[in-house]
């Protein structure tokens, strides 16, 4: 593969150009209540150019490297028009030159396991939701995706790395009269197909709380102070907070940018936020990012201080900060784009049963159901909650989605447990998709919460 | 593609071959200077065949191995995947005028010119950050099948959408314009979005409660796509829409009619079949509040004992890969059709309330019961008829079926937004939660 590479590479006129080319091989399996809707396993590729030349910088996806003439010309000529138009010429932070192969170790590689095994496992996860009779119907996917990744630049970097990811994800829906409720699924990870088995306590449960969610009481729109869980609380970071230690959010936005300046202090003395996807056996894990970086952990607050930020080599030298590997596309149709790999909120020395008391009144809301940012502001869903009165958990309660401004939010972070915990499944949707999104937290306490009721 | 027919033939009942060839641009300027341009050209090919009613479904970018690509569409069979309908055969449909040649000449130098004079103006206004997303896309599709129909079509789609962003934000006042080619964004538009930006500028603590609330195009996708789930006949088979049998009556108010029409090629994006090959065609889904239809692909036509009615489309919630998904009901092409009022005088019927400009979080949220809850992205504020700024902190709740039932005034035009063609729709008794 380096050798194609090679060669449409040689055929650039530029200051510096990188190709990426990418193997995707994809199993899905999906079951809408009882039937299997979709089954099969399919391998699609393609080529990521991008160039540098006089301060312009421009890139382009293309499947057929045959027409490999017309695309050069193509970014060469946007390449030009940057370069002509911009506002300030590109320049890229130096980057160590790498010539490295990585295939990540698997407890049980997926791709050696026949499908047939994989439809059964799905098929019984299903069947254990769907013998509930409250349950109206299942939504329930396998997806193993297979990321076969060749990088290469006119700097001298060759890097081959693999990206296996396997998950079960998916929606249940119970249903009662008129009134329908939905909790979502989701078991999966970057570390094998292993992860997905003997995993009938998270079925069951999920059934058992979106049956109970039929008669629980909707929230009542107002301010509160909450107990966020560890879904919630990583949604928090990655959507409140994460998206704006991405430089490229906040490069060209003033106003953002002057807030995000390093040694801001943001919030409370016990707020740690780092971004870390160098850990194996995570979701997020990678080793180079898909500009040949090595991925670092990047400290992002510290005791509620902004000490660093994420970064694409372009962005590194526009403000003049390291390197830490965030850049990262979707796949080969996409060129990389800044992206948290694992951010999580580190834990702190309280209990749950501590965050309770010092709640006092207020909610327990569990699980995220899909986020939002713009700028300072944030949206969130809430799968359910709890009514929580003096310090004890009462009623179950629904139709949660809190709002919120983040400055003031992360001010707001009264405790953090000690309990931190990593999502299985992600999926952030910032101009392309990223399934191997990870985030995380401990429970933790905020007050002042804006929620949107029913 | 003549071999895969061959191989299509000799081993299934019925086979389906999509190709598609789709050529973009995409421009991007932030705080006026130009930020990024990006181009991509994709191709793909995707097979279905049928065999003892069950269906196999196989893709590739690259059609360099037929058998290959054959077997997998072969070995998906064994999943399962229960298929009781025909492949379509659809012929003598219209001709529609979907690819404009000036497209052509459209070159990402014009965009780029296009996109510093809207800044300029914009920022002259308003003395605010304006960024812009613009772009060109072209592409052609075709379907052959084993029912003999052979159907293309030829796209063209220039869009830009200039934001005008208030501070601390990322978003602001914006508006979309579409259509088949490159054209420049016309002086009352450009002021329409500097004059309610202006008149937003001043940040304001409100008390919550019940208000008015005026949905403008931008955020009504909130409420459609609630509709949307309830009249797609996967809901209706999975027993998820509270609308299953509602057909025939009214659930909205009187004044609202919504329809689906994949053949008004004055927009771009018209489209004269699916993406399995049915014709499409004009569908009330509400008509003067009452229920009219719901919509189905060749699937869930065939498990609902309905007719498929043409809009099996591929498309998914977030951005994905064309070539890789399998057809599911979508409406594509909604409108809803104009009222009667002057957006202005929308405004002027406003004691107190809110204008939700955008919507943040449209996706949380219990979408088959109708419910919604968003963050206001941004929202304005209004009281005695005037906008007297704009709301930090707050949120919408409500849920479709009480919400649309109180229509106070409709705007006499339609504007292009996200999902469909939409007009400004003044709302009442609107749940607003507030810091306050």
């Amino acid at each position: 593969m380096f050798e194609t590479m090679k060669s449409i590479l040689a055929k650039v006129k530029a200051d510096y150009a990188d190709i990426r080319h990418e193997t995707k091989t994809e199993t899905r399996i999906s079951f809408s209540g009882n039937e299997v809707t979709e089954i099969g396993t399919n391998t699609t590729d393609g080529y990521v150019l991008r160039i540098l030349n006089k301060g312009g910088y421009s890139s382009i996806a293309f499947t057929d490297s045959a027409a490999h003439e017309k695309v050069i010309q193509t970014a060469q000529e946007n390449t030009h028009l940057m370069a002509s138009l911009a506002s300030k010429p590109v320049s890229l932070a130096k980057a160590e030159v790498v010539r490295d192969t990585y295939l990540p170790k698997l407890t049980e590689d997926p791709r050696a396991i026949a499908v047939d095994e994989k439809l059964e496992l799905t098929r019984k996860y299903n069947a254990l939701v769907l013998k509930n009779e409250k349950i109206a119907t299942t939504n329930i996917n396998y997806l193993e995706l297979s990321r076969d990744k060749h990088f290469m630049n006119t700097e001298g970097s060759e890097i081959r790395e693999e990206l296996i990811t396997t998950r079960m994800s998916g929606l249940i829906t119970s249903r009662e009269g008129s009134l329908i409720q939905n909790v979502r699924i989701g078991i999966g990870g970057s570390n094998g197909f292993s992860i997905l088995r003997n995993r009938e306590d998270h079925f069951e449960n999920r059934t058992r709380i979106a049956v109970e969610l039929l008669r629980a009481q909707p929230t009542k729109g107002g301010r509160y102070n909450v107990i966020l869980n560890q879904s919630l609380g990583g949604v928090f970071a990655h959507e409140a907070f994460g998206h704006f230690s991405e430089a490229d959010i906040i490069e060209d936005n003033p106003s953002m940018r002057q807030k995000m300046r390093i040694g801001a202090k943001l919030g409370n003395d016990i707020l740690n936020i780092t971004d870390d996807p160098t850990p194996p056996d995570q979701l997020g894990h990678y080793r180079y990012d898909d500009e040949g970086v090595a991925a670092t952990g990047t400290p992002l607050l510290k005791n509620g201080t902004l000490v660093g930020r994420l970064h694409s080599r372009r962005t590194a030298a526009a403000f003049e900060e390291s390197l830490n590997g965030h850049c990262i596309a979707e796949d080969y149709r996409y060129a990389p784009i800044i992206r948290m790999g694992t951010i999580f909120i580190e834990p702190g020395q309280d209990t749950f049963e501590d965050l309770l008391e010092k709640l006092g009144n207020g909610y327990y809301i569990l699980n995220a159901k899909g986020g939002q940012t713009s700028g300072e502001n944030f949206t969130f869903g809430a799968q359910y909650g709890y009514v929580v009165k003096n310090g004890k958990i009462g009623e179950l309660v629904r139709d949660i989605n809190i709002s919120g401004n983040l400055y003031s939010t992360l001010k707001n972070i009264a405790a953090i447990g000690d309990d931190l915990k990593l999502n299985q499944v992600g999926g952030c949707g910032k101009g392309q998709s990223n399934i191997r999104s990870c985030h995380g937290a401990p429970h933790i306490l905020v007050n002042n919460v804006v929620i949107g009721g029913a | 593609m003549e071999k895969l027919t061959e191989l299509a033939k000799k081993h299934s009942d019925q086979f389906e071959l999509y190709t598609l060839h789709q050529t973009q641009n995409t421009i991007r300027l932030e705080d006026s200077k130009l930020k990024d341009i990006q181009s991509s050209i994709q191709s793909g090919v995707s097979i279905r065949i049928i065999k003892d009613n069950r269906l196999g479904f196989a893709y590739t970018k690259k059609l360099q191995k037929p058998e290959e690509l054959m077997q997998n569409a072969l070995n998906s069979l064994k999943g399962g995947v229960e298929a009781r309908y025909k492949f379509p055969h659809t012929e003598g449909i219209p001709q529609l005028n979907t690819y404009d040649r000036a497209i052509d000449e459209a070159t990402n130098t014009a965009i780029v010119e296009e996109g510093r004079r809207i800044c300029s103006i914009l920022e002259e206004k308003t003395k605010a950050q304006v960024n812009i997303y613009a772009g060109t896309t072209t592409g052609e599709m075709q379907i052959r099948n084993s029912s003999n129909s052979s159907l293309s079509s030829k796209t063209s789609y220039y869009t830009i959408t200039p934001y005008i962003i208030y501070p601390g934000s990322a978003t602001g006042i914006h508006r979309s314009l579409f259509s088949k080619t490159f054209q420049k964004a016309d002086d009352s538009y450009l002021n329409t979005l500097a004059e309610l930006y202006n008149r937003g500028k001043q940040e304001l603590n409100i008390a919550g409660g019940k208000m008015k609330g005026l949905f403008m195009p931008e955020a009504m996708y909130t409420l459609i796509w609630r509709l949307q789930s309830a009249t797609n006949g996967e809901s209706l088979y999975h027993k998820q829409s509270p609308l299953a049998d509602k057909s025939g009556k009214r659930i909205f108010d009187e004044r609202l009619t919504i329809s689906d029409n994949a053949l008004d090629d004055s927009k771009p994006g018209a489209r004269a079949f699916d993406d399995e090959g049915t014709a499409c065609q004009h569908l009330p889904i509400i008509k003067k509040g009452v229920l009219m239809n719901y919509y189905y692909d060749l699937y869930y036509a065939s498990k609902m004992h309905a007719e498929p009615t043409g809009h099996g489309f591929k498309t998914s919630l977030w951005p994905g890969d064309m070539i890789s998904m399998k057809p599911t009901p979508t409406l594509q092409h909604v409108t809803i059709e104009p009222g009667e009022k002057e957006f202005s005088q929308l405004i002027r019927n406003m004691d107190r309330g809110i204008i939700v400009c955008g919507a943040l979080g449209a996706h949380s949220g219990n979408i088959p019961n109708g419910d919604f809850s968003i963050g206001l992205s941004p929202g304005l504020y209004v009281e005695k008829g005037e906008i007297i700024g704009r709301i930090k902190d707050a949120m919408v709740a409500g849920n479709i079926y009480e919400t649309m039932q109180q229509v106070i005034d409709i705007e006499n035009m339609v504007h292009p937004a996200s999902t469909g063609y939409y007009p400004a729709i003044l709302f009442d008794n609107v749940s607003v939660a507030t810091k306050n």
